[in-house]
């Protein structure tokens, strides 16, 4: 039997099917790799292993006694500790919801279940989610685990999720993307993850950074288990005002292989100008193996993109401030002081700044349509840097100087901002052994396409099957 | 936003968004908000004058 904290999440879902494996091996084995790593990887910050074993002895039951499985039926699973867990308290990587136990599950957690998954429990994550770093002054700083020497970020905001499923913890890990915080530990971490479009996920039951820009997603190893997530958590949510009533696709079914004659649009003003010389090589590099498959790639520009930053700022600081605006009232020494200083700067935006945000909102938006009306994906890298070290706070791009926040959220956010699905898949490794991670960028709701694309790239090469190793 | 921001219009913009900040705090993020204000200023460089502000997606 093959390790089995190292099979993807289909592998796993066929052998418990097949009577090969039994969940209660399969959540065990994750629970004994937890208990040997996390102690220097902190990806957790609640372990339900007690509860997960129960599941595990249930969903073991099932098998035995041929009950109906689901497409999942005993697979492990990391919840982002923003998704409210029924009985199990969802800190939102704060002090300030420390105690806090949500009466129901989020509603992609609920369908995961349904789906056979197993919760091993609850991850590590950015306070409020409101950092692409990874840091962590609560909880602790979850570590890259593709150094074993030098402390690096694992990236955010969903840094226990990408950190879990690179170490083989969990197969699966749920994160959540406002500016990158699935694609950017994904790109750091090298995993494949997907931030579907604005509304084909419920929202429902996982805490908000900033509502109109927030998106959940999964991180898995390999894209086709990302598609097969995907596909279970999908769809119309009435506890979620803006999920979408479109039916949802098969996602596996999608995943053919074929890129022969697709139109890729590679971005090269503003995404490769920025990228650091090992990422610009590792991206054009994946656009050449797409090319030699049959795909048809030219290059293509947004011309508005470099004002993303300042609208996506005025929604998103705006938004954030909403929502904390009574804790930083009364509850501000709570705060990790990096976090509440940056959400203090929301009470200084005005209406005006909001709406303004939102009109450049519906102009990148219609750029990029515009460049997939010519296209079917658009690829770029998913940050122009590798794994920043994690007292690391400057560095240098392609294209000038930059703060590490800025730098690894540059090239993610523009997707949050036009709420285009888009998907991150490792393309290689730097000559320290850093994972680098490129984006494919699709049609609203043609999660499809962009899931076959990466999962072509991957039938391609073996970036994904690489691991890190750990002491 | 070409001025730099002062002590006094933080203090004043922040009570008249009732938040009772002290001094430290507010002079601890004032370099911030004055870099977010000259960034939010460049939105009036967009030709922005007839986009319909995006308020929702497309929820189909």
């Amino acid at each position: 039997m093959a390790d089995l904290t190292f099979a993807s999440a289909g592998e796993l879902a066929r052998l418990i099917a097949g009577k090969q494996v039994s969940p209660v091996e399969v959540v065990k084995a994750h629970l004994e790799r937890i208990t040997s790593l996390d102690g220097s990887l902190r990806c957790f910050i609640t372990l339900t292993a007690e509860a997960a074993m129960a599941a595990a002895r249930e969903a073991e039951s099932a098998v035995t006694a041929g009950r109906p499985l689901g497409p999942l039926h005993g697979v492990p699973l990391g919840l982002k500790d923003l998704y409210d867990t029924a009985g199990v308290r969802t800190t939102g990587g704060s002090k300030i919801l420390a105690d806090r136990v949500p009466a129901a599950d989020a509603t992609v957690v609920r369908r995961l279940r349904e789906a056979g998954m197993i919760v091993l429990g609850k991850l590590n994550m950015v306070e409020f989610a409101y950092g692409p770093e990874g840091r962590n002054a609560h909880y602790g700083h979850a570590r890259n685990p593709w150094d074993a020497v030098t402390h690096r970020m694992a990236g955010g905001s969903s840094s226990g999720s990408g950190v879990a499923v690179a170490a083989g913890l969990a197969p699966v890990a749920l994160g959540s993307d406002t500016g990158g915080s699935i694609r950017i530990p994904c790109s750091l971490c090298g995993l494949a993850g997907i931030k579907p479009t604005y509304g084909r996920v419920s929202r429902a039951g996982v805490l908000p950074l900033s509502w109109s820009m927030d998106h959940v997603g999964p991180m898995t190893r390999t894209v086709a288990d990302s598609a097969l997530v995907l596909g279970a958590m999908a769809g119309y949510d009435p506890a979620d005002p803006t999920s979408s009533v479109l039916p949802v696709p098969d996602y596996a079914a999608a995943l053919t292989g074929d890129v022969r004659g697709l139109r890729v649009g590679l971005l090269r003003a503003f995404f490769l100008e920025s990228a650091t010389p090992e990422v610009r090589t590792a991206v054009e590099a994946a656009a050449r193996a797409l090319e030699k498959a049959g795909a048809v790639v030219d290059e293509v520009a947004l011309p508005g993109v470099g004002h993303v930053a300042a609208g996506a700022l005025a929604v998103v600081a705006t938004e954030a401030m909403t929502y904390h605006a009574e804790w930083l009232r009364t509850r501000a020494a709570d705060y990790d002081p990096d976090v509440s200083s940056r959400l203090m700067v929301g009470a200084f935006v005005t209406g005006v700044h909001y709406v303004r945000g939102q009109q450049a909102r519906a102009l990148i938006r219609r750029e990029v349509d515009e460049a997939l009306a010519r296209h079917d994906v658009l690829l770029a890298p998913a940050t122009p840097v590798t794994a920043p070290r994690i007292d690391e706070r400057d560095t240098t791009l392609g294209d000038g100087p930059s703060d590490i926040r800025s730098a690894l959220i540059r090239l993610t956010r523009p997707f949050n901002f036009s709420g285009h699905p888009t998907c991150s898949v490792p393309c290689g490794f730097s000559g320290g052994g850093l994972p680098i991670g490129m984006q494919i960028v699709g049609r609203p709701f043609d999660e499809a396409t962009v899931l076959r694309v990466g999962d072509a790239y991957q039938r391609l090469t073996d970036w994904h099957a690489r691991r890190p190793v750990l002491a | 936003m070409k001025q730099p921001v002062d002590l006094d219009a933080l203090r004043g913009s922040a009570r008249v968004a009732g938040f009772d900040w002290t001094d430290a705090q507010l002079e601890a993020i004032r370099p911030m908000v004055g870099a977010a204000l000259r960034l939010l200023a460049s939105l009036e460089d967009l030709p922005l004058g007839d986009v319909e502000p995006t308020t929702q997606y497309r929820m189909l």
